[in-house]
């Protein structure tokens, strides 16, 4: 059986792929500005994802 | 290490991402291993990975640029040991197939792991800073194809998102494709 993640998740993750696409873009365009700020931008959406989202109980007992 | 070597290495780590995101595409196409959203965050942080070596070959090597590598390679190793750590207990399944008797989230730890320890080693190299200016115009076709490869990976995926999630929520544990 497959297990199942986390409460339900909305349709950030396409956004996020364009996002991140968007900052490679614009590295490999050279536009160094513009790269490092969608890196920031990217990075903190992912993690602000992350901790919205990482919300089950770990099954773990020490 | 000067920084031709420096460069040629930054190629080569964009032809690495490309092939850990190529092997999860291949998994998600040929196994039917749909991304759950914390593996699509860990391909986001593959992704993510890939934006220190761009800027090093197009600027020429700097700390900089190696530190935005670094704090994806942290994040991504932290997401993929959110997971390991949901499947730990004895008997747990894991989430997908494993590959060489390791689930995709365990070998992403590996890979992020060795990321962090590559890009320390490679920081230690200070020549490679020495001299520092636009790369603009002389990159060559195997950087160029490596860039490229890079960008069509992360484009993939964004089709395979919107496709896999359309316009609505993302399925937790997705078995099929919305769109299709």
């Amino acid at each position: 059986m497959r297990p199942t993640y986390q409460k339900e998740t909305c349709m950030i993750f396409t956004g996020l792929f364009i996002l991140v696409l968007a900052t490679l873009a614009a590295a490999a365009a050279g536009l160094r500005r513009l790269a490092l700020a969608l890196f920031a931008v990217s990075l903190s959406v992912n993690l602000l994802t992350f901790l919205h989202h990482a919300t089950d109980v770990l099954p773990l007992s020490f | 290490m000067n920084r031709a070597t420096a460069i040629t290495l930054n190629v080569l780590a964009l032809y690495g991402i490309s092939l850990v995101l190529a092997v999860a595409f291949a998994a998600q196409l040929w196994l039917g291993e749909l991304p759950c959203p914390l593996c699509m965050l860990q391909r986001l942080q593959f992704a993510l990975l890939a934006v220190g070596p761009l800027l090093n070959i197009r600027f020429g090597p700097r700390p900089g640029h190696s530190a935005l590598s670094l704090l994806a390679a942290l994040a991504g190793a932290g997401f993929a040991l959110r997971q390991v750590a949901l499947h730990i207990l004895p008997g747990d399944p894991g989430y997908g197939s494993a590959l060489f008797g390791v689930h995709y989230y365990s070998w992403a730890v590996v890979a992020f792991t060795g990321a962090v320890a590559l890009i320390g080693l490679m920081l230690l190299c200070e020549r490679q800073f020495a001299a520092s200016g636009p790369e603009t115009g002389r990159i060559s076709r195997f950087a160029r194809l490596a860039i490229a490869l890079v960008l069509l990976m992360t484009a993939l995926n964004v089709l395979s998102t919107v496709l896999m999630c359309g316009f609505a929520a993302c399925p937790d544990d997705p078995t099929s494709y919305r769109l299709l």
